[in-house]
């Protein structure tokens, strides 16, 4: 895929070609009865005319190299139709099917055939080109018959070689053939077809020709294009996520400031255009950091309607009743019913949740586009371009390039029109690639859908009425940028998409049915099975409590009443093979926890335009067990059948099966995209849309029918359109439950079983220590207003030369200032090591850590080493001026004075460094330094720490390297009103820049105790597998540390294990292990979101042991002191911005879910880790404030 | 920074906090891992870094530093995409484990990872090495069957 196919124009001009052509005004004497209404998404009746120089569309062409070049308007979606396609070609042809390559959708080489929808590629769109081959080789016959002076009736073509049948030696090849010819002929459709029994290669299971290119990473997305001069681009999407239709769209933008991007490194342009904003930037991540930096003002948004009750939203939703079907007296014959039922089947919006985020290349000049794009409909995406643009549609050029399998309408064109925009505001080609969030948000969604059944029985059990109406809020979602920019008005169109599949299968005798048309409620568009799929939910879970209704099997039943003999074949080999078991209601087997049951469900999808055509029939056997405790539900087997008529690629097709199966099982079992308070889609990331992992994988049984001889149909979707029914009837079988709202998460099952309704959630309530921040500053004033004092300035002094300290001193000195962990707060981010500058964040405001360099003007190159020492032992800085105690000069005036000399020393002998850092103010009256004379007479103890003889030499370093030096208490420890670290709380948690600073010993939060051993590994590593890994400010901590030998951090250890009692490692090794198997146990049966939040979003990394092996610590949730902490800060913070400097980078680094989850989502993530790994904990109140407040 | 991936090493000045995935594909030109969630959910982008699999969204490159990262190219014979495909790699080509192929890195540099761990996995172990490797086509029966063909060759 590195060279480009040629054009259109480029093969008509090309010598030793053979082209077959539709010319614009030519019909295609193939095409299926066109959809009428403008209103219906573009279709393979499309033809020709739209193209650059009015040029035909070529469909096949044979070149004189001996290749061949077949051309499809639609696409390769990820299903292998290029391999398909190439198969009918070469079988048409007479070509090995490696001469043949498939060119599908570039506007300025494919024919327009219409979007890639509807499984039509095979069926309908692949007809031409069949034709086309078959044109060829007719053609090429013609030319060999003159050629070799024989009959075409005597000639046979093997691999492009015709010879004479009776004298292979009398031979030429299409290539020969060609040579400086250029022949032409209008597709005709009149030259013969091959009869099916002369197939050899369609028909074989073959291997698709692009998966080696994607084992081996070449070149193979439009992700993966870079062309030259390519910039990046993001976009910054409106807050009114998902929503397309309103007055409020491309209306709502403010203002856009940028200067706050400013600082980014090769930002190249913000752009701006109605609601559209993006950024453009030399660099992909400088472009992102870019869009996430960028202040954007926006009006609010005012929700019409709550989305968080979708039945409620679809009945209240405008429609326009339009009846399909109504034959005999359905309400008479309802009335006369000898049993009837009413019921409503509810299906939720889904995602098509592309694994890949849309993305696209454009590059704009003037007169001409040309963009790159992963699209389902290049032609009529190059409408749209043109159109946003205003540009001529021949002035456009769609290269159509793979991308992520997106099964309906995702992201792709959007983000083509997005960067056209941005291409053309810099005048460069521009790669924009959407995030995960904008994706899951903004990609048209499968559409909700509700629908009304009334049936009824005759007195023989006989199908007397069925009396069915839909609601599908849906229409084709017009391209974003067209609407942010105001190019398109945001009026919501609705179209007449909800009919699909709506007529039932079933012989009913009297039967209306009722397509209610509605404008979108949300951004919505086709997504695999469309409307079908849940409307074959409704028939096929309705026909089943009929038959338990009539007393009947439910595959009998469904045999005794399906007139289609194709269906009915397929529904007794599905059922014998799967061993149906004839049942007469739900069986309700068993044992212990476990129920099992077996349910049948069968549809042929009926598609397009209605009344539509049939695609392949299908039908599903499910077998499933629930547990009747956890409400968890396992499909663990599925027998499918298909009947696809001729099969080009069987291997393909038993493909596409499979992943309908897995697909249709994951959202029948747990897709359902949310909303919040607002109606905006707060499905952002996998979590908190999870979809089918591999351990859920269900045994896939396939039956293909053997259909040859008979029309190719379509299979990109059938398989799918009777997995919910079959899944639910399974479920019914097992419980004796009906459901009818997939997806049938735990939660829902339990709700079922137990008709139990949720309890609503506790309100939030204010933090205390808000109100009690006002009665420090009073008393901080009070105490010290009497107290003011003054100390004298120590005069400056010249820098002691590098000669005066050995280098033995310094080293110790360099020691020292790692085990006081100088650098975290004297250090920058990014910035030179205690140059200054750090923002320490303090209850009493922000203070900003010093230059420590022997600079003199900025830092303390002026300082005599009795400066020093008065600073570490009385907080008093050299010019007289009391320091904060935020530098923690309470603790430092412990150490001894040959301590002190040596750090002198290793700081003098640093660099010196120009640097201001920003001034501290606080708030008053924390800034009148005078205060704190009275401070430190009250709280302050100056002078060295004697060792205490009766402990051992150990314990007294470890006391030394913690309290002189390490400052422990300054953060572990709580402060008072007046910041000072609290007498008789030593090490009782304190805080340290907003986060919690966990206690110690014997009041620590953490489930097991610290022994000396994970005090060890924590101080040393930055990881304890009993506690959890260093993070926000105590990872630089830990990583100063690093710099200390195994003694240092053993002696700290020992000691700070003493506080505790020195815990006995072995039972604390027990007791871990205890904790961990408790609190895993069931987590699959679950069902609350935060549960589901963890799995998708944290599960990869934090697991039981028993999930991926992912670089980095492996942090064990139950044991986590963050988790036990009496308050989620640490927890909130850690979600919030992940671990971005962890101690060291073998613990692996977090991503943070700042931008992927809303505040809900959070508190409830966080509201599950503390039920499920700290089940002895109270749980936390106010947990969504906090997160709202921490953010 | 010196950055070594596939064998060879690379000067890079870049800033030591760009994701690795990035440096990988704009600045080296490796197209193998994929951007799929930039939040390390769902293994598109999964790479090697001293043979463990690692999700390379969410990894700054400085941290990569006197680690070797290995590629989905590097696992061919000649440690380019050009290269002949090495053994997981065939036997994912061989089960036909794709259907947009987009995840189909992830799915093998995992395979691969698990492989070099535990030579001789069963399903369970497959699985729960995969599990959070996400493929939305639905391809998880092909590339089981994929992960079980690698590791029956290599035993």
């Amino acid at each position: 895929m590195t060279e480009s196919p040629p054009t259109r124009q480029g093969l008509l001009e090309r010598p030793g070609t053979l082209l077959i052509t539709r010319s614009a005004a030519a019909p295609d004497p193939h095409a299926p009865p066109p959809p009428a209404g403008a209103a219906e998404p573009p279709t393979s009746s499309a033809t020709a005319g739209s193209n650059r120089d009015g040029e035909p569309d070529i469909y096949v062409a044979v070149l004189d190299d001996g290749s061949v070049l077949g051309f499809n308007g639609h696409v390769d979606l990820g299903t292998g139709i290029r391999t398909a396609l190439a198969q009918i070609v070469a079988e048409e042809l007479d070509v090995a099917l490696d001469r043949v390559t498939m060119v599908l959708g570039d506007t300025e080489r494919a024919p327009n055939q219409g979007a890639t929808i509807a499984s039509e590629t095979i069926q309908i769109t692949a007809e031409p080109l069949r034709r086309a081959a078959a044109q060829a080789r007719w053609l090429l016959l013609g030319e060999a018959a003159a050629r070799l002076g024989a009959p075409v009736e005597a000639l046979a073509v093997e691999d492009g070689t015709v010879r004479v049948a009776e004298d292979p030696a009398r031979r030429i090849d299409y290539a020969a053939l060609l040579h400086g010819r250029a022949l032409r002929a209008e597709l005709d459709g009149a030259a013969p077809l091959k009869p099916v029994a002369a197939y050899r290669v369609v028909g074989q299971p073959v291997p698709r020709v692009d998966i080696p290119a994607k084992a081996t990473g070449a070149f193979s997305y439009v992700h993966d294009l870079r062309v030259p001069g390519m910039l990046h681009g993001r976009v910054v999407r409106p807050p009114y996520l998902g929503h397309d239709g309103g007055d409020f769209v491309g209306r709502s933008l403010l203002s856009v400031d940028e200067s706050s991007v400013a600082h980014i490194d090769g930002l190249v342009a913000v752009v701006t255009i109605g609601d559209f904003v993006g950024v453009v930037a030399t660099r992909e991540e400088n472009a992102d950091r870019a869009m996430r930096a960028l202040r954007v003002e926006w009006k609010p948004f005012a929700p019409t309607v709550d989305l968080r009750d979708i039945d409620r939203a679809l009945r209240l939703n405008p429609s326009t009743r339009r009846v399909l079907a109504d034959t005999g007296d359905v309400d008479q014959a309802l009335a006369g019913a000898a049993k009837s039922l009413r019921r409503s089947y509810a299906w939720p919006y889904q995602m098509h949740a592309s694994i890949g985020p849309s993305c696209a290349v454009a590059d704009h000049a003037p007169g001409r586009l040309v963009v790159w794009s992963g699209t389902q409909n290049p032609h009529v995406l190059r409408g749209d371009l043109a159109r946003l643009l205003g540009m001529g549609e021949h002035e456009v050029e769609v290269v159509r390039l793979e991308a992520a399998g997106c099964y309906g309408r995702n992201c792709a064109d959007d983000v083509s029109g997005d960067a056209a925009l941005l291409s053309r505001a810099v005048g460069r080609p521009v790669r924009v690639q959407l995030t995960r969030e904008q994706e899951h948000a903004w990609e048209p969604k499968g559409a909700a859908q509700l629908c009304d059944v009334a049936g009824g029985l005759d007195a023989e059990g006989g199908l007397a009425a069925y009396d069915f109406t839909v609601r599908y809020p849906s229409n084709l979602a017009p391209m974003l940028p067209l609407l942010l920019t105001g190019v398109v008005p945001p009026v919501p169109a609705t179209v007449q998409m909800g009919d699909r599949t709506a007529i039932p299968p079933y012989d009913y005798k009297a039967m209306r049915v009722v397509c209610e048309d509605m404008p979108p409620l949300v951004r919505a568009a086709w997504l695999r099975g469309v409307s079908a799929l849940p409307n074959s939910f409704a028939h096929e879970c309705f026909i089943d409590e009929l038959a338990v209704e009539a007393g009947a099997d439910p595959v009998e039943f469904r045999l005794r009443h399906l007139p289609d003999r194709r269906a009915a074949d397929l529904v007794r080999a599905v059922a014998e093979r799967a061993k149906w078991e004839p049942r007469t209601g739900a069986r309700l087997r068993g044992e212990g926890d476990i129920l099992r049951g077996q349910g049948f469900a069968y549809a042929l999808y009926v598609h397009s335009k209605f009344p539509g055509f049939g695609a392949a029939w299908a039908a599903w056997v499910a077998e499933v067990e629930v547990n009747r405790r956890t409400g968890e539900v396992t499909v663990g087997r599925i027998t499918v059948g298909q009947d696809t008529g001729q099969m080009i690629n069987p291997a393909g097709v038993r493909h596409q099966v499979h992943g309908n199966v897995v697909q249709a099982t994951s959202r029948a079992l747990k897709e359902r995209v949310t909303f919040d308070e607002r109606s905006l889609v707060s499905s952002r990331e996998w979590g908190g849309y999870p979809i089918m992992t591999f351990r859920e994988v269900p045994e896939i049984d396939v039956l293909l029918m053997p259909r040859q001889s008979e029309p190719p149909l379509g299979g990109g979707e059938s398989a799918s359109v009777p997995g919910a029914a079959a899944i639910a009837n399974a479920i019914y079988d097992a419980t004796g439950v009906r459901f009818r709202s997939p997806p049938f998460t735990a939660d829902v099952i339990l709700a079922g079983l137990d008709d139990a309704a949720p309890t609503p959630p506790a309100p939030p309530r204010r933090r205390r220590w808000l109100g009690a921040l006002a009665g420090i500053g009073t008393a901080l004033a009070t105490a010290g207003a009497g107290l003011l004092g003054l100390h004298a300035a120590i005069p400056p002094a010249a820098p002691p030369g590098p000669d005066v300290y050995s280098a033995t001193l310094i080293e110790r000195g360099r020691l020292l200032a790692a085990a006081g962990d100088c650098a975290v707060c004297h250090t920058a981010p990014g910035g030179v090591a205690y140059a200054g500058g750090h923002a320490l964040e303090t209850p009493f405001g922000t203070v900003f850590g010093t230059n420590l360099t022997p600079d003199v003007e900025t830092g303390i190159g002026a300082w005599s080493f009795a400066a020093f020492q008065r600073a570490m032992r009385e907080g008093i800085s050299r010019d007289g001026r009391n320091l904060y105690p935020a530098f923690p000069y309470t603790s430092f005036t412990r150490m001894t004075d040959a301590d002190l000399l040596a750090l002198y020393a290793y700081l003098m002998s640093r660099p010196a460094v120009r640097n201001v850092p920003p001034e501290t103010k606080l708030a008053f009256p924390y800034g009148i330094r005078p205060l704190l004379a009275g401070w430190n007479l009250l709280f302050h103890r100056p002078g060295a720490q004697e060792p205490d003889p009766s402990r051992s030499a150990e314990w007294n370093r470890g006391n030394y390297l913690v309290n002189a030096l390490g400052h422990c208490g300054a953060c572990h420890t709580p402060r008072n009103a007046l910041g000072a670290e609290r007498r008789g709380a030593y090490l009782a948690g304190g805080e340290a820049e907003g986060w919690d600073a966990p206690a110690f010993g014997t009041l620590a939060a953490a489930p097991v105790p610290w022994t000396e051993r994970s005090l060890f590994d924590y101080l040393r590593t930055g990881h304890s597998p009993e506690h959890g890994v260093a993070a926000g400010p105590m990872a630089p901590v830990v990583a100063e540390l690093t710099q200390l030998p195994d003694a240092d951090i053993r002696a700290m250890a020992h000691y700070l294990a003493s506080l505790g009692g020195a815990p006995d490692p072995a039972a604390a090794a027990l007791r871990a292990r205890e904790v961990e198997a408790a609190a895993w146990r069931d987590l699959g049966g679950d069902a609350s979101p935060g549960a589901r939040l963890f799995q998708g979003a944290c599960g990869a990394c934090h697991h039981d042991g028993n999930g991926p092996a992912v670089l980095g610590a492996h942090v064990s949730m139950p044991l986590n002191t963050s988790i036990h902490a009496a308050r989620p800060d640490n927890l909130i913070r850690v979600i919030l911005d992940g671990i971005q400097n962890p101690a060291r980078d073998a613990l692996g680094h977090m991503p943070g879910f700042r931008d992927s989850l809303s505040d809900a989502q959070v508190a409830e993530l966080a509201a599950f880790l503390r039920r499920r790994f700290a089940p002895d904990r109270p749980a936390w109140e106010g947990v969504e404030a906090v997160a709202a407040r921490l953010r | 920074m010196t950055l070594r991936v596939n064998g060879t090493a690379h000067r890079l000045a870049v800033p030591r906090d760009t994701r690795l995935l990035y440096v990988l594909r704009n600045d080296l030109a490796l197209n193998g891992p994929k951007f799929g969630c930039g939040l390390g959910e769902c293994g598109a982008c999964t790479v090697l870094l001293d043979g463990a699999a690692a999700r390379s969204c969410s990894i700054p490159v400085g941290a990569c530093e006197g680690r070797e990262v290995t590629t989905l190219e590097g696992l061919t014979a000649d440690g380019t995409a050009q290269g002949a495909p090495g053994p997981v790699q065939r036997a994912f080509i061989a089960e036909q484990a794709a259907q947009c192929g987009y995840c189909l890195n992830g799915m093998i540099m995992a395979t691969e990872a698990l492989l070099r761990r535990h030579p001789r996995p069963d399903e369970a172990q497959i699985r729960a090495a995969l599990s959070h490797n996400l493929c939305r086509c639905g391809t998880h029966v092909e590339i089981l069957r994929a992960a079980r063909r690698a590791a029956d060759e290599r035993g």
